[in-house]
């Protein structure tokens, strides 16, 4: 036993030293299997920056309130009747004074310009009231000050800051013949609210000519489990044909289609230009088996076995795929980590993102280079282990 | 033995070797073939636009509606050849994760503007204007869920309610239209916006935006202006741009696919220009003496050159040919599922034409360098080596 891990160390060192000899094209192999990897972790990031986005965005104790059958914000319209309902429904926590924490939102857009490609995009506009705020996590004022209510005021996401042009701070954004102060901006934990435009709701709704209906309704729960009563509620009465979600289920909803979408492009993209790698890791060994046949029939005939001339390749291959998971994993953390872009989410909206590489994603990206690195070295090691001595010695 | 012969016996010298460079070339050019044809199909709305349409929008953002008002003031501007409005319904069938595109318009000047895209017959154009709930549906859409012509099909919208509360349309169909070119798509529905604007229940007398046709792609800039001009500090201002600019706005909106495409294709060439181009110089080396002796019985520098850049081009060759056909069958059997997404998804002929310039580049690149190297091969040289 003692002998024949000398012999697969002896066998396998060799191997490693021989990388050297055919330098260019285990080199070619580390780079194909470098770029797959970094190929699959720019779409895994990408979809993995979307969903948390929209993750980090929900509360499992607020509840989202829409027009039965709509799906997102954009579409829903929600009357003050039907507002007025809500306020006496049970589950739904009150202020210190009271007063029950229901939001009644406007959700509209407008254009802005894209920084990158300077094209209009549609933009988010919020219009909130006092409430609006308050029922969120995590809001809070980075520059400037909230907008005043009554004002032709808008305080911006800090993801719209970022992407879009002329939303700085004490800029007039025009929209139509309105002209609008951005009087703040604010943080919302990297959530998809970063990625919107305040305002206050009655100027809103003036300005849009939606006096009387509002889109959206959100309500703080007094716990996540009231979410049930709530519906329940809302289920009962006939006037409210509405759909009750909790913030975490709308969110994750309207992430679903955009990072599958992605993933559906990347994984399929990935393993195909795997299998063009794999050919080029199968052709390196099959060379380095080849170029080393008569020095491993020259180690058998003193006695060597064949396993240690099978695991000498494997481990060759295995170190030139190891070797491209990590350049690839590194380059894709280099260049693509943490980079800003923006989409069109579910709600018709842009969504600021970054992408977003996390442990897991770097497990599966370098997962799939071992896999070529094994399939690529089996087949020339299983060569490697049988070759016969004699052939191998007279060639 | 004439130099083709030589050519493929060279490369198939060792079957497994050349069968792997082959297989990493088709991967590369199916994986080209593959994001060309999305990229294309997915920027399609720029490629099929008519140079001489124009869309007016509210200019805070398309989603904002105009007055219906706006449609007979436009239709006087000069210049105007043809105008007519259309309005998002935001439909769905049965379940609202049956999403479909349907739109209210104008039948009379709809099915008149866009009669240069799709068939729209006398009699079926007759049949939609005639019935108040009468409604066209686009070949590819008919298809998908089994409707015929007489078919009376409940549309539900995920935005409007009718007056009496109902989210449900009954539409009957006077009329399956069909496309008139490769790239418009026919995976939508229209129906009459009278019968929309008086049965719903807010947003009465607004429109969603006015399409409109100029008498030459001349005058377009002129036109757009005077249109926008026209409802200047008004409630609702217009922006006004050719079809081609707003269709290419709208696609940007998505994100810079075209980017990504490049970026992805051009990680697939790198790889297989590494991975080909090293074993070329590789399997040239090893032949140095049969270059020499090839050198020796008279060939010239040239004629060697020509043979290996022969082999590798057609390396190039055996491995992209399938691949472009590999393409073509993975965009045939996509092409339904992403229907709504990216239309009309196909290897073109300027694809594949493309394609093959990168395979004789492909080609010449890997065999460059081993190329050169049997040119330069001095004989005395090489045969002293072994």
């Amino acid at each position: 036993m003692r002998s024949l891990i000398l012999q697969v160390a002896a066998v396998t060192l060799i191997n490693i030293k021989s990388i050297p000899q055919r330098l260019w094209l285990s080199l070619s192999t580390v780079v194909a299997v470098g770029l797959v990897v970094m190929v699959l972790l720019a779409f895994l990031a990408m979809a993995n920056g979307f969903e948390r986005t929209l993750a980090d965005t929900g509360s499992d104790d607020v509840a989202v309130i829409l027009r039965g059958g709509s799906e997102s914000e954009i579409n829903s319209t929600v009357s003050r009747d039907q507002v007025r309902l809500l306020e006496d429904s049970p589950g739904i926590a009150h202020d210190a004074a009271g007063k029950p924490l229901v939001s009644a939102e406007l959700y509209l857009t407008i254009d802005g310009l894209k920084r990158t490609t300077h094209t209009r995009a549609n933009l988010p506009l919020r219009g909130i009231g006092p409430t609006g705020a308050a029922i969120r996590k995590d809001i809070h004022i980075a520059q400037g000050r909230m907008f005043n209510p009554g004002a032709n005021e808008i305080v911006v996401g800090k993801g719209i800051l970022g992407e879009f042009e002329g939303f700085e701070l004490g800029s007039t954004v025009a929209s139509g013949t309105t002209r609008w102060s951005v009087v703040g901006v604010f943080e919302a934990g990297g959530s998809v609210f970063e990625s919107e435009i305040w305002a206050d709701l009655p100027v809103v709704q003036s300005l849009f000519n939606r006096h009387n209906y509002f889109q959206t309704v959100r309500a703080r729960l007094v716990n996540p489990g009231a979410l049930a009563v709530l519906a329940t509620a809302v289920d009962n009465d006939p006037r409210l044909k509405l759909d009750v979600r909790s913030e975490t289920a709308y969110f994750a909803g309207q992430a679903r289609r955009t990072s599958d979408l992605i993933l559906k492009l990347g994984w399929p993209l990935a393993i195909a230009m795997a299998i063009g790698a794999l050919a080029g890791a199968l052709n390196t060994m099959y060379s380095s088996v080849a170029s080393r046949a008569a020095e491993i029939a020259t180690l058998r005939a003193i006695g060597f076995g064949g396993f240690p001339a099978f695991v000498g390749t494997m481990v060759e291959s295995l170190i030139l795929a190891a070797c491209g998971g990590a350049i690839g994993a590194v380059a894709t953390f280099l260049l693509f980590d943490g980079l800003t872009t923006s989409t069109l989410g579910a709600s018709f909206t842009q969504v600021v993102f970054s992408f977003k590489l996390s442990p897991a994603l770097v497990g599966q990206g370098v997962g799939l280079a071992l896999i070529v690195g094994v399939i690529g070295g089996l087949f020339p090691a299983v060569r490697a282990g049988r070759s016969p001595i004699v052939a191998a010695l007279q060639e | 033995m004439n130099d083709l012969l030589l050519v493929r016996k060279n490369l198939f010298r060792k079957k497994l070797r050349a069968g792997l460079m082959i297989a990493s070339i088709l991967i590369a050019f199916a994986i080209f073939g593959v994001l060309a044809s999305f990229e294309r199909a997915f920027n399609a709305g720029e490629d099929v636009a008519a140079v001489d349409r124009l869309v007016v929008v509210n200019k805070i953002n398309f989603t904002q509606p105009l007055p219906i008002a706006y449609f007979n003031r436009a239709r006087g501007i000069a210049g105007v050849r043809q105008l007519t409005h259309l309005s998002w319904f935001g439909g769905y069938f049965q379940d609202p994760k049956n999403f479909l595109l349907v739109f209210a318009v104008e039948p009379e000047t709809y099915t008149e503007l866009y009669s240069d895209d799709f068939d729209f017959p006398a009699d079926v154009r007759k049949a939609f204007i005639g019935e108040r709930t009468a409604a066209l549906v686009g070949e590819a859409l008919a298809a998908k869920w089994g409707w015929k012509v007489g078919d009376h099909v409940p549309i539900s919208s995920n935005i409007f309610s009718q007056k009496n509360g109902s989210r449900t349309w009954d539409f009957t169909i006077a009329g399956i239209f069909k496309s008139r070119s490769a790239q418009a798509n026919t995976n939508f529905m229209v129906f009459q916006y009278e019968y929309f604007n008086e049965t719903r229940s807010f947003l009465k007398d607004m429109i969603g935006w006015m399409a409109l046709q100029t008498t030459s792609p001349l005058v377009n800039e002129q036109v757009a202006k005077a249109i926008d001009q026209m409802f200047a500090n008004s409630s609702a201002e217009t922006s006004t741009d050719t079809e081609k600019a707003f269709n290419k706005a709208f696609a940007a909106q998505l994100g810079n696919i075209a980017l990504i495409v490049l970026l992805v294709v051009g990680a697939a060439f790198v790889t297989i220009l590494m991975i080909v181009g090293n074993t070329m110089v590789m399997a040239v080396r090893e032949r140095t003496r049969e270059i020499a002796v090839l050198k020796t019985l008279g060939f010239t520098g040239a004629r060697v050159l020509g043979l290996v850049l022969g082999e590798s081009v057609l390396l190039a060759l055996l491995g992209g040919v399938p691949g472009l056909a590999v393409a073509i069958l993975v965009t045939v059997l996509v092409r339904d599922q992403l229907a709504n997404f990216v239309p009309g998804i196909a290897v073109t002929v300027p694809i594949a034409l493309l394609g093959l310039g990168l395979m004789l580049g492909l080609g010449l690149a890997t065999g460059l360098v081993p190329a050169l190297n049997a040119f330069r091969l001095k004989i005395a040289v090489a045969l002293g080596r072994g």
